[in-house]
């Protein structure tokens, strides 16, 4: 009874659809926006425009300096994420696997990284990396991401702490070390945690702002997202540059959100914990 | 070579288990060579090593920085300067006397009471209908979860194109096909707040529907059945079956988003960058405008850790209620 098509659900549905095409109308103007002249923009704000040219893309991108931002952007979030995952995975492999006191302190020690907010550390963090020399540097934001290792943490806490350890025990008495042990047997195991923990840090740092606009500034080395910032200060009131250059700037993670939707709604929700 | 030791190591330990007691011999080798303390001390090595790149990190970026928060809230540290005075409560006094500082954290505070309310009361209905038959509904999820994947800074552009005040913008310039007068939008100072509350509900509901919607499919449809067979209507059906089980969702939804709101600073940023005035300064922009653009660390630290105070207290309270159901399971 619960599965039945009707007339009621067809109206349902068609309801759900107009709200969707509501809901992304934003989009769906900038988009549109994107290819008409500020007067055609005046005669049909919503209409579909009446030529395709690209010369505004072209523009954008050469104002922005598209292809070496996005590089940078690639570079940052790349080996953030990479960090994020070994050293949240070593790390949990320790406070799951050898219980004592020490780590015991070590889990409540890390779990108040959950009540800091970046707002209350970014000032003294500010004049840490003005005397580490890491203000303006690429090093210098990926070490501040990879602090998201934490919440990782306790992702593969809680999944390791479900997984049983006799692979483990048989490969010790086999004669494998412990880091053998956990790069040949935990790690592989860990790949759904890892696969939420990698889509959840990827978006983060991909679309992180504060942390690009207090280190990172106007500099060669701001990411896409900080450019952004960047270019809507350069070419203020110049709509037919800045709706392009908002466009290009979103399509990468727009492009990842269609390739993986289903993992990225999946891991985002279990990655909520961070928040 | 320290690779070469750890094999050696669990050959003895091997050894030491399994063979010991039938060859006597081997054990008195064993003790000979590896005290019981360096032992233990040799099997703890990778564990520690395994630890420490997160425990520096997380060390100079959260640790530190918290507790030099907390110092220079009591001091009048302007950043440069190497000397600097103790000042005692001065600067919290100054926060909560200073209405210029004071609006943005009762601000904050409203914002973050209006948006977790809105947002739970859209997602809900929400997560329930994607939830249901529809043939589109993997388009139609897909849709109000895409804003939780751009970046809040593009959020906040793109609807400035359409709530600008200038004839250009979507709202202006369909109002003046249709013959109303322009209006002033996010120039208004009375109304910006508002308008960046209803963008950032917009870019908000889609990802909470869908963390609702991740509960709402371990309910077990029988259920719902059997309470239909049972002659229950569809209103009773949500408010005693399904709503009950979306409520350990509901604690983490809620918290995610009172913390989320308390912290905003990209979304606002980039629609009114704190305009018209000082209308919608909230406080993650006053703490950077005091803290660094007029270089009062002291007073922005104050800031900070009362802003810290109301995020734990939060987080403390949702720990709490979570394990609480956790122990009701």
């Amino acid at each position: 009874m619960m599965r039945r098509y009707t007339a009621r659900t067809l109206v349902g549905e068609i309801t759900m659809l107009v709200l969707c095409a509501v809901f992304l109308i934003p989009i769906y103007f900038l988009v549109v926006s994107s290819f008409k002249t500020q007067p055609e923009i005046l005669r049909s704000p919503l209409g579909l425009p009446e030529s395709i040219d690209f010369s505004n893309y072209v523009e954008a991108l050469e104002g922005i300096n598209f292809f070496h931002h996005l590089w940078i952007s690639v570079y940052i979030t790349t080996i953030s994420v990479v960090l994020i995952v070994v050293f949240g995975s070593m790390a949990a492999y320790t406070i799951a696997r050898k219980t004592n006191r020490l780590t015991k302190f070590l889990r409540n020690y890390f779990l108040i990284g959950f009540m800091v907010p970046i707002q209350t550390t970014m000032l003294p963090l500010f004049l840490i990396m003005r005397n580490l020399d890491l203000l303006n540097t690429k090093q210098g934001l990926i070490f501040l991401h990879a602090n998201g290792a934490v919440f990782a943490l306790f992702l593969y806490t809680g999944f390791m702490r479900a997984m049983p350890r006799d692979l483990e025990e048989a490969a010790a008495i086999d004669g494998a070390g412990q880091f053998r042990i956990f790069w040949r047997i935990v790690f592989p195991l860990l790949k759904p945690v890892t696969a939420t923990v990698a889509i959840f840090n990827f978006v983060w740092v991909w679309n992180d702002f504060i942390l690009g606009f207090l280190f990172l500034g106007t500099t060669d080395n701001a990411t896409l997202t900080m450019q952004v910032y960047n270019g809507m200060g350069q070419f203020e009131n110049d709509w037919a540059i800045m709706i392009p250059m908002l466009i290009l700037t979103t399509l990468p993670m727009v492009i990842f959100f269609l390739l993986m939707q289903k993992r990225i709604i999946g891991g985002l929700v279990t990655g909520s914990l961070k928040g | 070579m320290s690779r070469e030791l750890l094999r050696d190591h669990w050959r003895l330990r091997v050894n030491t288990d399994t063979k010991s007691r039938l060859q006597g011999r081997d054990f008195g080798r064993l003790a000979r060579t590896q005290p019981p303390y360096l032992a233990r001390w040799r099997r703890n090595v990778p564990f520690t090593v395994f630890i420490l790149p997160a425990l520096i990190v997380y060390s100079i970026v959260v640790i530190l920085p918290l507790i030099q928060t907390f110092r220079y809230s009591f001091t009048n540290y302007d950043g440069l300067s190497p000397e600097y005075d103790f000042v005692g409560l001065e600067n919290y006094r100054k926060v909560l006397s200073s209405e210029q500082l004071i609006e943005p954290f009762i601000r904050t505070i409203g914002f973050s009471m209006v948006v977790p309310l809105l947002v739970t009361v859209m997602a809900i209905p929400l997560a329930v209908v994607l939830n249901g038959r529809f043939k589109t509904r993997n388009f139609q999820r897909a849709s109000f979860f895409l804003p939780s994947v751009l970046s809040a800074l593009f959020l906040g552009y793109s609807w400035t194109f359409i709530l600008s005040s200038s004839k250009y913008g979507m709202i202006n310039a369909l109002l003046e096909q249709f013959g109303f007068d322009r209006q002033l939008l996010l120039a208004d100072s009375d109304l910006a707040m508002w308008l960046i509350v209803l963008v950032v509900v917009w870019s908000q509901v889609g990802w909470h529907a869908a963390l609702y919607l991740a509960n709402l499919q371990t309910i077990d449809p029988a259920l719902l059945e059997a309470a239909d067979i049972d002659g229950a209507s569809a209103f009773q059906r949500f408010r005693f079956i399904t709503l009950p089980h979306l409520a350990p969702a509901m604690t983490v939804s809620v918290a995610l988003l009172i913390i989320g709101s308390l912290k905003v600073f990209d979304l606002p940023l980039a629609m009114t960058e704190g305009g018209p005035g000082r209308s919608t300064i909230l406080m993650t922009q006053s703490i950077i405008i005091q803290g660094l653009s007029s270089s009062r660390i002291g007073l922005a630290s104050a800031m900070s850790f009362l802003f810290f105070l109301v995020i734990a207290v939060i987080t403390f309270t949702q720990v709490t209620l979570m394990s609480r159901y956790e122990d009701e399971k």
